[in-house]
């Protein structure tokens, strides 16, 4: 119990001391999860679903309710062994991802990304291995990373090409397939990627091609959207509108947003290191890797 | 002899928990009353049991037609069922039967309080907000943002034949909540302005889709028309197994009130009180089991019934 609140409460803080961050909070409530599963199994309980709300539960559960109150000895020895494991399982999230990539990316196909991801640039590079397929790259201002994903793919002999945001409607019927990244993926499906990526996604629904996110499955998160705002993250308008145009910039407001929201609707399949899945099925994998009571932290 | 008796103290038990508390589901009241009955049961085998429950049932549901209260006696059943598995000593069974039943009351009356939690940070503020009819869950929702000092303001269709949308504005307005009380037909008219829909649900269906007062599928269709989020609030006990593919695959005892079902000849000519919202319309689902998105409902469900 002690425990649990220790981590909860420095959890708390880092949570709030970078909103957008979410992976952090994400790995707190992965630790505080592996922390009850420990303790219920030295605790003697089976281990089945009785970690959830359910009506099931509800019916038959007599009233017990956990307070992890008794000290088992041997407790921090196990949840040691299992933040090792959860460890082990975060490094190699990115080879797991890339090994699905043959089954995806098909020969002499027309591939589309947005920005740079390291996810991404992973799995395309590992198709290329036995594959020929073409890349088109969208430089996703005002950063344009899309330029430095350009040039790792191409090292790698990939054909690519570079081209604006305002051009991907314009491109996209000629395209087969769309894999992005993405920054977090709430529990309602919806992603929060780099701005542009909403674009991408209609743009891709519009002509029915597939869109498909590869991401890791630490970056699943407990949130729902309900305050549209609470996510977004703006930087300096520097990179939108240098402050050389000092005159214009007293008379408009310039703002520039990082992230971008995309509705569930808009998305085909999530690719993450347990293996493909539907933007439906994301409560599922929620509820394998949280607790409900840790979805506020 | 004995049966018609228990029935009538049953349906009196019903009726008279309505009225002292006009704030309790119907489905509570219905899981208190068969609570009551199974404590005065004097049967001696399970199978006893659960026939003369079935029966309780059944007069429970002639009384009070709604899906709610079909729902929690099935879960009653499935309570007892459930218990009975893991004890072979009647009379052992029966006390913790008793036992646990007191337990589920008492978790369900925090129901409502849950959800009112798990809702109230989706209405920002300055959101303006639709609702249909009255519903004691909705109220408990706005109640919470009220009190979280959020400023929204409501409006509520009258829901004509009963007038239940009357009754919920003049709830509202005791909070002070600024509320329009707005004519069924105008839904579409005014579905530009609103920023959300909230709605409760009399039954949530296998499908992920709900049952609720007529005039709810159609908001749930011009709100998907004009991409206005569409939530529904409901307690757990609400799921039924149920799976309708359209609206005449809602059973006739649901449509209709008790009373037209026992005197009616003709069931075309009655106008039903219920229709079916599918999940596609549903954005999400607040329930005391989490805030879910319509596919997970069915998860639940066989969670329960497996």
């Amino acid at each position: 119990g002690e425990l649990m609140d220790l981590i909860r409460t420095e959890g708390q803080r880092m949570t709030a001391a970078q909103p957008s961050e979410t992976t952090v909070g994400n790995m707190v409530r992965r630790v505080l999860k592996v922390i009850r599963e420990e303790y219920g199994r030295l605790h003697g309980r089976s281990e089945e679903s009785d970690q959830q709300e359910s009506l099931h539960k509800l019916l038959t559960s007599g009233g017990r309710s956990e307070d992890f109150s008794t000290p088992y000895p041997p407790l921090r020895a196990n949840v040691i062994e299992a933040i090792n494991e959860l460890l082990i399982e975060l490094e190699g999230t990115t080879d797991n991802i890339a090994m699905q990539a043959l089954e995806h990316i098909h020969s002499n196909e027309v591939i589309m990304t947005i920005g740079y991801s390291r996810t991404v640039e992973a799995f395309l590079k590992e198709a290329a291995r036995k594959r020929k397929f073409q890349v088109i790259v969208a430089e996703c201002a005002p950063f344009c990373q899309g330029h430095e994903m350009a040039v790792r793919l191409s090292k790698e002999n990939i054909e690519t090409t570079v081209m604006s945001d305002a051009a991907i409607f314009a491109v996209m019927s000629r395209v087969n397939k769309v894999i992005i990244g993405t920054k977090t993926i709430l529990a309602n499906g919806a992603l929060i990627a780099v701005s542009g990526t909403h674009t991408l996604a209609l743009a891709a629904k519009h002509h029915s091609t597939p869109l498909i996110v590869c991401a890791p499955m630490f970056k699943l998160s407990p949130q729902f959207p309900n305050e549209e705002d609470s996510f977004h993250k703006f930087v300096s308008p520097q990179e939108v509108l240098p402050f050389t145009e000092g005159e214009i910039l007293a008379k408009i407001s310039v703002h520039c947003p990082v992230f971008d929201y995309v509705p569930p609707e808009l998305i085909t399949l999530f690719i993450s290191n347990i293996g493909g899945n539907a933007p439906s099925y994301i409560y599922r994998l929620m509820s394998e890797l949280y607790h409900p009571d840790d979805y506020e932290l | 002899p004995d049966v018609p008796r228990c029935s009538a103290d049953l349906i009196e038990t019903f009726r008279a928990q309505l009225r002292d508390d006009p704030d309790v589901a119907s489905a509570v009241a219905a899981i208190r009353a068969l609570l009551g009955f199974l404590k005065q049961d004097r049967g001696e085998t399970i199978q006893g049991l659960r026939s003369s429950l079935l029966a309780a049932i059944n007069t429970l549901s002639r009384v009070d037609s709604s899906v709610a209260v079909s729902s929690a006696g099935e879960l009653f059943l499935r309570f007892i069922s459930l218990t009975s598995l893991e004890y072979s000593d009647y009379s052992k069974c029966k006390e913790i039967m008793i036992e646990r039943g007191e337990i589920f009351l008492r978790k369900v009356s925090l129901s409502r309080n849950k959800i009112a939690k798990l809702c109230h940070p989706f209405i920002r503020d300055g959101a303006r907000i639709l609702t249909h009819a009255y519903s004691r869950v909705v109220l408990r929702v706005l109640e919470a943002a009220v009190e979280s000092k959020k400023r929204f303001s409501v409006y509520v269709t009258e829901s004509q034949p009963d007038q239940a949308g009357q009754k919920m504005a003049k709830a509202l307005r005791k909070l002070n909540i600024p509320v329009t009380v707005i004519l069924d037909a105008a839904v579409g008219y005014i579905m530009e302005k609103v920023d959300l829909v909230l709605v409760g649900a009399e039954g949530v269906v296998e499908s992920g889709g709900i049952i609720n007062k007529i005039g709810t599928n159609q908001i749930a269709v011009c709100a998907k028309a004009q991409n206005k989020p569409f939530y529904v609030v409901a307690e757990s006990f609400k799921f039924v197994r149920l799976f309708p593919l359209n609206q005449q695959d809602v059973p006739d005892k649901f449509k209709y009130k008790a009373d037209t079902l026992k005197t009616s000849q003709n069931l075309t000519e009655e106008h039903p009180w219920i229709d079916y919202t599918s999940p596609s319309l549903i954005t999400l689902l607040f329930t005391d089991l989490g805030v879910l998105t319509p596919s997970a409902v069915s998860d639940e469900l066989i969670k329960l019934y497996l």
